[in-house]
């Protein structure tokens, strides 16, 4: 396997924040889910407490997988079936049948499932890290401003973070490396492009005005923007055009929407009920958490990387806890709209970067956009913003990405 | 394509519907009693065949719009993201189409830069252990399993799993009013399934 995929498994898949789960998806004590944290296998666990751990899935016998299951409840242990070795929650080994034979010095604590030490939530995602330093930190500090776009996102989705809640996961294989997909995250050139077969399939038929068609033409003078949040986490907003007046408006009609909106107006009156297609609508905002947590719409994408040239896209959905049935069958339908329509025909194209990036002869790509234009302009918290076409976001994460490739901090695992 | 004929809302995807697809889906899955307390008559019975042969190979062959007609007014295209299927109205599904959004998808191929089918990713269907029963009023049930070989890029892939059918009679000519489409990885990683399953 390629050196630089095994030192990003290392430096950026373990050193820096990385997302897991969102809580919803281990609401109840002694529930779990398996997940990725980049090439490891991890359980992140909610013990009888409570509190969260993320656990290798490893049995510290043998190395056998531990927990065999994608997700699951009421399970305060975990028995590895190869010999019956069966740990706690928490990663406590609790039981070694026939210890006797290991003689009397045996002390089973040796054997704890080995524990990714620091877990931390915000308002409901789950990131953890190996990292000492920044572990000791936290989690807000590594989020810096995008904590900010985080709430403005559970601001769209209701406000409340605790009744947001995942409600399945659309997930795909993509043969590229794992950046191929994470530079299309804020790059609001393409969408004129790449997008050509949703974008003229909509005029067709349902005329102008609709889904992503500010993105035509003249994109720079518009009012959406992009920026470098920091920490590698970049932010690309379509609300100026997308919100400019009703975002459901402009949604390619989802199925059973006229039903919906009868259903819901007379259900809670229309001034609630456009509240709440609005709500249903993509959140307009392409917030990037580097290295693996994209906010798209009103989903939640997660880049696993897989081996250097196929990555893991997985495309979490989300619900709303307290609102009428109604609104959430229709987020659903909402979110199933661009997973077929959009992402496809980017997707050829992070494959077809990826082929054309092992062309021996030439080694650059291009990502200069708006670097030597000047428009670019820093607030007073060092947040940067340019303009929607801008290449601001890959400069941004790339140069994240490169200090933690180069980093020499500590690791708990070592 | 471009004309706005055939529905062009979508009142009839609403509560009693979603009820009906979890009725149907559970009678896809049910032994013997289901149907063989309820046979097709013959006549009915090739028809229903000739139907849903025809539309996996107007889906394989590209025939689009033609595969189009093989459906109802109000048709119903649902492929699960879970096994066996959970609620659409709860979960995320890969796909669920009414006959609007089905025509946007075709549509979208037509358009010549749906770069994920550019080139045509190439299928064949094989269907299999077909089962007929009768179903509600004049509807006709049917369940099979299927292989699907998808071509691209000179690589072949196999999808693989099992699909269930709700056929009605409209002026006389068998539709398909609901397809479910099984894939045994539908949780699992999907590749480009862009084409019709
Ligand atoms: S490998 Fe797990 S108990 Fe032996
Ligand atoms: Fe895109």
């Amino acid at each position: 396997m390629s050196r630089f995929f095994l030192k990003e498994q290392k430096k950026i898949f373990g050193e820096t924040w990385v997302y897991l789960a969102h809580a919803s998806e281990i609401a109840e004590p002694n529930s779990f889910v398996a997940r990725k944290m980049g090439l490891r296998s991890v359980i992140v666990t909610r013990d009888k407490e409570s509190k969260v751990h993320v656990l290798l899935n490893r049995c510290t016998h043998r190395g056998a997988t531990v927990c065999r299951e994608k997700k699951g409840a009421d399970t305060p242990f975990f028995t590895c079936p190869y010999h019956g070795w069966t740990f706690k929650n928490t990663g406590q080994c609790a039981a070694v049948p026939h210890a006797d034979a290991y003689g009397e010095d045996f002390d089973k604590s040796h054997f704890d499932l080995k524990k990714v030490p620091y877990v931390s939530e915000y308002r409901g995602f789950i990131f953890a890290t190996l990292n000492v330093e920044k572990g000791k930190k936290g989690i807000n500090e590594h989020l810096k401003s995008s904590a900010n776009r985080i709430d403005e996102w559970i601001e769209h989705n209701g406000g409340n973070h605790k009744a947001i809640r995942i409600s399945g996961v659309q997930q795909f294989t993509v043969h590229a490396n794992w950046k191929c997909l994470y530079d299309n995250a804020g790059d609001g050139y393409h969408p004129e492009f790449s997008h050509q077969s949703l974008l003229q399939m909509t005029q067709q038929r349902y005329g102008a005005g609709m889904d992503l068609d500010y993105f035509s033409g003249g994109i720079d003078s518009t009012p959406m923007y992009s920026q470098n949040l920091g920490n590698g986490h970049t932010f690309l907003d379509q609300r100026p055009c997308m919100y400019e007046a009703s975002a459901f408006d402009r949604q390619r009609p989802q199925p059973g929407r006229e039903s919906l909106v009868e259903q819901l107006t007379a259900e809670v009156g229309e001034q609630k009920a456009r509240e709440y297609f609005e709500m249903s609508t993509g959140a307009g905002m392409n917030l990037n958490i580097f290295p693996n947590l994209l906010f798209i719409g009103n989903q939640l994408q997660v880049i696993t990387p897989l081996s250097v040239g196929l990555s893991d896209m997985s495309w979490y959905s989300t619900v709303i806890d307290n609102v009428p049935a109604a609104v959430n069958t229709l987020r659903l339908r909402t979110q199933e709209d661009f997973t077929a329509f959009g992402e496809p025909d980017d997707t050829a194209s992070f494959e077809a970067c990826f082929k054309g990036m092992q062309e021996r002869e030439i080694d650059w790509i291009d990502m200069s956009r708006h670097l030597h234009t000047n428009v670019d302009k820093t607030d007073e918290n060092g947040v940067l913003t340019s303009l929607i076409s801008s290449d601001i976001h890959m400069r941004s994460y790339f140069a994240e990405w490169k200090k933690l490739m180069q980093s020499n901090d500590e690791s708990s695992l070592g | 394509m471009n004309n706005k004929s055939s529905a062009q809302d979508s009142y009839y995807v609403n509560d009693a519907l979603y009820d009906r697809l979890m009725i149907l889906h559970e009678q896809w899955q049910l032994d013997g009693p289901v149907h063989s307390t309820a046979l097709v008559n013959m006549a009915d019975r090739q028809a229903c065949e000739s139907l849903i042969f025809a539309e996996a190979r107007l889906a394989d062959d590209l025939r689009l719009e033609e595969w189009l007609d093989c459906y109802s007014d109000e048709c119903i295209y649902w492929i699960p993201s879970s096994y066996p299927a959970s609620d659409p109205r709860e979960e995320i599904t890969l796909e669920f189409h009414d006959r609007r959004r089905l025509e946007d998808r075709v549509a979208r191929i037509r358009t010549g830069v749906a770069y994920s089918m550019v080139p045509a990713i190439r299928t064949r269907h094989v269907l299999g252990n077909v089962e007929y029963w009768q179903g509600e009023d004049d509807e006709v049930c049917a369940r099979a399993s299927f292989i699907i070989d998808a071509l691209f890029d000179g690589k072949h892939r196999i999808l693989s799993g099992w699909v269930g059918y709700s056929l009605v009679k409209k002026a006389d000519v068998w539709k398909v009013a609901v397809k479910q489409i099984n894939l045994i990885d539908a949780d699992c990683l999907q590749e480009n399934n862009t084409f019709f399953l």
